[in-house]
């Protein structure tokens, strides 16, 4: 049998993706052989020179003393290691086409930019998008534009899940494969997602309104279950309850068969999220996480895991000489956060981690976290193993053993956290996949998964024109996995920005607490950021509406330009 | 000077601060809250009078005695109050702070939001608050729309568990609103913008409530009915509950007198719609809030049950606010009306010492009922008398310890005392500052707060991408 040379393997591998679906399948192999590679099973031993048989997209063989089998091509695994393919724990890979490219500035001063598309709403809902708990990630995979980036990061399976408002819609667990888009589901439905942010223009509008509206809902679903449950005993004598597509969806949810999974970073986010999972006795996770490690004792107490983000922040831009200093819960942040997978472990809430969308820093980001504490045979399992488990899927995917998805990430040399252990390629379903090189630069910030259009983070000097008298505050917004938070201090009072916003036409609206003269109350802001400034309508209850516009406090270029 | 103690507890402070870390068994156990003893103070009880040269115990986070030369017990923190005044903590009936949301103005009812669901434990205003001799606060919903939110009752122990802050058995509450920030007339409409709101007048506010009340009867008699067919023997096995309305439940409690009303108001017109409605309803107003014209209608506030909650002086900022007076407050003292000054802001909150101060400068209140005006009066208007709001045997030790009377205007906070523990001290403050600018710089030098340097050459090719890493 003739063993392929490597040039002649990435031509087929070529030719298999650029051709139609059709025609791959005919000449692409259906049995492949990577031999002579170190193989880390996760599930078992690390395997320090052995074979691994794929067939038909399921590893069929694996071990030391493994033979090739004849129709099988065959790969030189020597110098390469191979690990169960890692694992996205939340994402929204394949649900909208890519940002726009923002080039080097990343958080700089470009802006604007299309806005953001937003999953559709399910037709003939009785709720407004974002309260529709029955979308479904699965039936909207549109777009396959950023696997690229996640193959790179050795990524070949993630949890992907609609992000905007408060219900977000239901996530789905796929494999990132070039085929059609509802094959590559492995569960279609895996968790329903919550986010905390209001539906704008309309109830609930605020953080509270979210609440109460989640919380309506919740027993609305348990009253249409009783009365199905009635209605179904006894169908002449009953009213018939009328079918209510959000109702239903709720359904798994509140009899606790489906999880859910409350998008949540700040210590109180995150206890909100758990005080509702008690009283409604759902099955709950947190995705995102940042301040998890405040909330150990209780996640672990209540046996919530959490899908922690290794997008961990850090400063990307130098601050002008004359910028307010950054809060010291800022910077303690940047230092506490690739130590909170340790932390975690220690204390011993379960977690798995996702790359919080920025997949050019994901194998990095691993790494800081091994660097702080976090033992690699954890980082690893958080990103393969941990994570089937946690979605159901640990029969078929997360391991390499025989019988599960040929779902590969492999690493030029012998470990993945070392410092230059590369991802050399990925593997989805037995085949193959393109692997880009990492971005360039680390301070160029990709934009996140969600909805919120960046170009906003970091620091502004905001003019507010109020009442006929002008108010000076700084308003600083961080980016955390996509999702922009932060505070404002000046004329007007220090509070924190909640609810922030973008809307469908591009508008960004926030609220957050301001004191004048009259007293203390919240304000909605409602602007735009154009040409790099950042105006619109300032309105307080009771008040005349006002003005404001911002210009950003630090210097927009990255030291890369200032160099 | 610091103490050892402090200096140790300093240094704890500090460790918590870079390692982010609590000690779970801070978390978790019950807290021990230990005893301490003030000496030698002048002693403002508000109900029992004010007391030279006394000492005031304080144990298991209540007062225990107060007396002249108490011996301090074993284990008890000593503070020397000689020249201090001690004074109850001062409660603020009408606050928006420790919290990350104010309004739920969509819609012209929102009694189902609720503030405990948005309180944000480590709020800087809770801290300045605490600095100002401040110890509980009644968190309202804003005043967007004829009825709001769920209120909440707070003791300022800031950075504590919300469920440590909010203490037992204090009565609910809920929000209404009248007037122009409800018809929002001091807003433009934006030409092609969504429509106003309803309501946009007076008459349409009295509607809302009617109607709200009257769905409320309706709901109510739903579950009555319901209640009254599951008694029956045997109970029916195929009777379905009716659907709970988190809207009407609380307005249900409000019928039944176990959620109290905090309505915003200026106008006597609106105000006297409002009680003659309650009474039609068959509720009581717990307070009127701000209530800027109450002094023309004080003997009907006092003829309703209702009690007052007023700015010191504070007027003509909207058209509806011309007609206040700053003898508002002594107007409805002297007609017997329960009267609180509330800050509705961070930064009044800081000094309503000074604000109840002015009432014995305008209208002639007498110190004693200046001072009630910030507390004991307060603690009757959130439903807490029995607990706080004056310095009496048995009582929550919520407490300030002034350097001076606090109508002084140079009156300072020293300490200021929540449940027996200490929440604000100034010296700590001061001390806290250094830890925190050493902290600074320390992090200011960790990689993740520095900019990093760019991967490879800035301008050079990114290494091409590979279809599998192989063939290279």
């Amino acid at each position: 049998m003739p063993l392929l040379s490597r040039a002649t393997l990435a031509l087929t591998v070529a030719v298999a993706i650029a051709a139609p679906p059709l025609a791959a399948q005919r000449v692409t192999p259906n049995a492949y052989a990577i031999t002579n590679a170190r193989i880390v099973p996760v599930a078992g031993p690390a395997i320090d020179k052995g074979t691994l048989v794929i067939r038909d997209g399921i590893i069929v063989a694996v071990g030391a003393t493994v033979t090739a089998p004849a129709d099988a091509r065959l790969v030189d695994g020597a110098g390469l290691t191979i690990y169960p393919g890692l694992i996205d724990a939340y994402s929204t890979l394949g649900l909208r086409a890519a940002p726009p490219s923002g080039g080097g500035g990343g958080g700089g001063g470009g802006g604007g930019g299309a806005p953001p598309a937003r999953p559709a709403g399910a037709p003939n809902s009785r709720q407004p998008i974002g309260l529709q708990p029955e979308v479904r990630a699965i039936d909207q995979l549109v777009d396959r534009s950023d696997f690229t980036a996640a193959h790179g990061a050795g990524i070949t399976t993630a949890l992907t899940a609609p992000q905007g408002r408060v219900y977000e819609g239901q996530s789905a667990l796929i494999t990132l494969r070039s085929d059609d888009f509802a094959a590559m589901a492995v569960r279609p439905t895996v968790a329903l997602h919550i986010g905390f942010q209001g539906i704008g223009g309309a109830y609930p509008g605020s953080l509270m309104g979210v609440f109460a509206a989640l919380r309506q809902s919740l027993i609305d679903a348990q009253h249409y279950r009783e009365e199905m449950v009635a209605y179904t005993k006894a169908p002449r004598s009953a009213k018939r309850p009328e079918y209510d597509p959000s109702l239903e969806a709720l359904q798994p949810v509140i009899a606790g068969t489906m999880p859910v999974v409350f998008r949540a970073n700040t210590q109180r986010e995150i206890e909100r999220a758990l005080d509702l999972a008690k009283e409604f006795k759902l099955k709950a996770m947190i995705g995102g996480g940042l301040e998890s490690y405040l909330v150990a004792d209780r996640l672990k107490a209540e046996n919530v895991p959490v899908l922690l983000s290794a997008n961990f922040p850090r400063r990307t831009v130098a601050p002008a000489a004359d910028a307010e200093p950054e809060a010291l819960r800022v910077l303690r942040e940047r230092v506490q956060a690739p130590k909170t997978p340790g932390q975690l472990k220690a204390a011993g809430v379960r977690f798995v981690l996702q790359a919080g969308g920025n997949h050019a820093d994901f194998v990095a980001n691993l790494r800081r976290a091994v660097a702080s504490g976090l033992s690699a045979d954890d980082a690893l399992r958080a990103t393969t193993l941990g994570s089937a488990e946690l979605f159901g899927v640990a029969d078929r995917l997360g391991s390499i053993e025989v019988g599960k998805i040929a779902n590969l990430t492999v690493v030029k040399g012998t470990d993945l956290f070392a410092a230059d252990a590369r991802v050399s390629s990925v593997w989805v379903h037995g085949r193959p996949q393109t692997v880009a090189a990492p971005a360039a630069v680390t301070a160029a910030r990709p934009a996140g998964p969600a909805g919120q259009r960046p170009g906003l983070e970091g620091t502004w000097q905001m003019q507010v024109q109020l009442e006929g008298s002008e108010r000076i505050v700084t308003l600083a917004l961080r980016d955390r996995d996509g999702w922009l938070s932060g505070t404002i201090e000046g004329d007007l009072g220090a509070s924190d920005v909640v609810n922030l916003v973008v809307e469908e036409s591009g508008e960004i609206a926030f609220s957050t607490t301001v004191t004048t003269k009259e007293g203390t109350d919240e304000a909605w802001f409602r602007g735009r950021l154009a040409n790099g400034v950042f105006s619109g309508t300032i309105s307080i209850t009771g008040q005349a509406r006002g003005l404001f516009a911002g210009l950003r406090q630090q210097a927009s270029s990255t030291n890369r330009e200032d160099r | 000077m610091l103490t050892t103690k402090f200096r140790a507890s300093l240094a704890v402070a500090a460790l918590a601060l870079t390692t982010g870390f609590m000690p779970a068994a801070a978390q978790q156990a019950p807290r021990r809250v230990p005893s301490m003893l003030i000496k030698n103070a002048t002693v403002i009880t508000v109900t029992k009078g004010t007391l030279q040269n006394t000492d005031v115990l304080l144990e298991n986070g209540k007062i225990a005695r107060i007396a002249q030369n108490i011996a301090a017990p074993a284990g008890a923190e000593v503070y020397d109050g000689t020249g201090k005044f001690v004074m109850p903590g001062i409660i603020d009936p009408h606050s928006h702070g420790m919290s990350d949301a104010t309004n739920e103005g969509t819609l012209s009812v929102t009694s189902m939001v609720r503030i405990t669901d948005v309180l944000n434990p480590t709020a800087v205003n809770g801290h300045r608050s605490l600095a100002g001799g401040v110890t509980m606060i009644n968190i309202l919903h804003g005043s967007a729309n004829t009825i709001g939110g769920q209120s909440a009752t707070l003791k300022l122990k800031v950075g504590r568990p919300i469920g440590e802050m909010l203490p037992a058995g204090a009565p609910a509450g809920i929000k209404f609103a009248l007037g122009e920030n409800v018809t929002r007339k001091s807003q433009n409409a934006v030409p092609g913008g969504p429509p106003r709101r309803y309501p946009a007048t007076r008459m349409g506010q009295a509607e809302v409530l009617r109607d709200a009340f009257t769905r409320t009867r309706a709901y109510k008699a739903d579950w009555d009915e319901y209640r009254a067919r599951m008694a029956a023997r045997p109970a029916p096995t195929t009777l379905v509950a009716p659907r709970r309305d988190l809207e009407l439940e609380p307005l249900v409690e409000v019928l039944d007198g176990k959620r109290f009303v905090h309505a915003h108001g200026y106008r006597a017109d609106e105000m006297v719609m409002l009680l003659e409605l309650a009474k039609e309803f068959g509720f009581t107003v717990r307070t009127l809030q701000h209530a800027l014209e109450a002094y023309k209608i004080a003997p009907e506030i006092l003829a309703a049950g209702a009690s007052v909650s007023v700015f010191a002086d504070s007027w003509s900022y909207k058209l509806e606010a011309f007609d206040a007076i700053p003898f508002n407050a002594a107007i409805t003292v002297h007609t017997g009306v329960r009267t609180t000054i509330n800050s509705d802001s961070d930064e009044r909150i800081r000094r309503l010492n000074i604000d109840a101060a002015e009432l014995m400068r305008y209208g002639g209140l007498t110190e004693q009922e200046a001072l009630e005006t910030i507390t004991i009066n307060g603690a009757w208007q959130l439903g807490m008398e029995q607990r706080t709001g004056s310095l009496e045997v048995g009582k929550d030790a919520d407490i300030g310890i002034w350097t001076a009377h606090p109508f002084s205007v140079y009156a300072r906070v020293e300490r200021t005392i929540v449940d027996g523990e200490t929440f604000f001290d100034r010296q700590q403050d001061a001390a806290n500052r250094a830890v925190r600018a050493a902290e600074r710089a320390e992090l200011e030098k960790a990689e993740p707060n520095t900019v990093p340097s760019p991967r490879g050459a800035p301008s050079g090719p990114s290494r091409p991408a590979a279809p599998t890493g192989e063939n290279r």
